[in-house]
């Protein structure tokens, strides 16, 4: 082999190797939180990666407010200012079912990824 | 040199298919007093995400209880007068009412003034004393809704009122899926405030997993398999309150105007009408589950899944082959309803 072909078949190596990584290592979407207001992602959550609980405070028009808790592997709404508290009395979710929605306050977690294997949750 | 091309063959392949899964599309919208997400695959994914979100909210505006400015409200505030509706409203009605017909009344589109007595459209739960249940219950009957097809007229006795709240969102389900295809989309999950609604397969060619809540835990207890079709869960833990110790949910039952108590925990009905899945749904809550499969064996075309009281699961036999058990519900007893 000449030695441009050898660099060239090197190249194609690199970039078949490099082409195949990608698609093996695609995110595998294990249990990511995504925290929206009004339809807008505020932020997404990798749960796996959560050591200690923490917790966040969300503003809402009107003055409404959720504080959301986060611990490893689950998230809730830990109190809210909603008069309904609906948010607040689902509790801790931790997979890609029924995602915790406080209506008047336009919040929605929802879990992503295909880790439980489940697309959506009727309920 | 041949392995030089068989490397670029590789090298080729790999990236097609590295690059060519179809790309995911996503949006939320609030409407019809829930959250609404839309999820499409595929090149014409955006388009289709962004129609439905717009058109979740045409129909808010023309089925909606509350807002004045719907054709539902008009009907509700006609004092017995008969009311011009738009031609979908006037069909979507007639449809309501053959359902509420095919279910012996288990389903009635004429609850709303049970409804707010109780306190579900407000939040300000109250428990309605047995005379003033008498009173409401007198007041649902869908066979006093009249229609005039010439003129496009709904006409109610004063005193009574439309609710779509049971139908609307699989109504919905029904018109954003047929969106979603003709916008192009070939893959799309549909999720309408607790409604699933699916186009095609996923992606990959796989079933669509659709998770059945526990009704009495976080998670869900059992998955079904679907494609092109709506999965949709009525439960009492959906909406309720409590007081002096008795839990009291949003599901009425029409004959008695008090929450439906048959014994049911959850029932979703899966098949290929949106509509028929959501009102089915409620119906099939309130009449239990002896009544629940005579309904079935009567009408066919959809399927069900029912959580009861002792813990146990009925379903019925067209979900034989894709139901499973799975988190909360795995080790439970799984009883199959046959023809």
């Amino acid at each position: 082999m000449r030695a441009s072909t050898k660099w060239a078949a090197a190249a194609l190596c690199a970039a078949a190797a490099l082409s195949c990584a990608a698609l093996l290592l695609r995110p595998a979407g294990g249990t990511t939180a995504v925290v929206s207001q009004n339809g807008a992602v505020l932020w997404e959550i990798d749960l796996s990666r959560v050591s200690a609980p923490e917790t966040f405070r969300v503003e809402g028009e009107g003055g409404l407010w959720n504080v959301i808790e986060v611990q490893p592997g689950r998230i809730r709404v830990e109190s809210a200012g909603c008069p309904d508290q609906i948010c607040v009395r689902q509790g801790w979710i931790d997979s890609g079912g029924t995602p915790i929605v406080c209506l008047p306050g336009r919040l929605t977690i929802q879990i992503k990824g295909e880790g439980d294997g489940v697309d959506a949750a009727a309920g | 040199m041949r392995r030089l091309r068989c490397l670029g063959l590789m090298l080729a392949l790999s990236l097609l298919l590295s690059c060519c899964a179809p790309k995911e599309y996503s949006a939320q919208t609030f409407a019809m007093d829930t959250v609404m997400s839309f999820t499409s695959y595929g090149r014409e994914g955006e388009r289709a995400v962004s129609a439905a979100a717009a058109e979740a909210g045409r129909l808010e505006g023309l089925l909606s209880v509350t807002r004045p400015e719907s054709d539902i409200y008009a009907v509700n505030h006609a004092a017995g007068a008969w009311t011009q509706v738009s031609q979908e409203t006037f069909d979507l009605i007639g449809r309501c009412l053959e359902l509420c017909r095919a279910c012996g009344g288990a389903l009635d589109i004429t609850a709303y003034p049970a409804v707010r007595a109780w306190g579900f459209t407000t939040g300000e739960y109250r428990v309605p004393g047995a005379e003033e249940r008498v009173d409401l219950a007198a007041r649902i009957d869908y066979t006093a809704v009249e229609l005039d097809r010439e003129q496009c007229r709904v006409r109610l006795p004063e005193g009574m009122e439309l609710d779509l709240g049971a139908v609307a969102k699989g109504y919905a389900g029904d018109v954003l899926a047929g969106l979603t295809v003709r916008s192009g989309a070939e893959s799309a999950m549909l999720y309408l405030g607790g409604n699933v609604h699916t186009v095609g397969r996923k992606p990959d060619g796989s079933l669509w997993r659709v998770g059945v809540q526990d009704p009495q835990g976080e998670g869900y207890l059992a998955v079904v398999e679907v494609e092109n079709q709506a999965a949709v869960t009525s439960g009492g833990y959906q909406r309720f309150f409590e007081a002096e110790g008795e839990t009291y949910w949003h599901i009425l039952d029409p004959a008695s105007a008090a929450p439906a108590r048959s014994g049911v925990l959850s029932a979703t009905v899966v098949g290929d009408c949106g509509l028929v899945c959501d009102g089915l749904s409620t119906a099939l809550f309130v009449l239990g589950a002896e009544e629940a499969a005579r309904l079935w064996r009567t009408l066919g075309e959809f399927e069900y899944i029912l959580i009861l009281e002792d813990g146990s699961v009925q379903i019925t036999q067209g979900l034989e082959g894709r139901f499973s058990l799975a988190g909360s519900g795995e080790g439970r007893e799984v009883q199959v309803i046959r023809p």
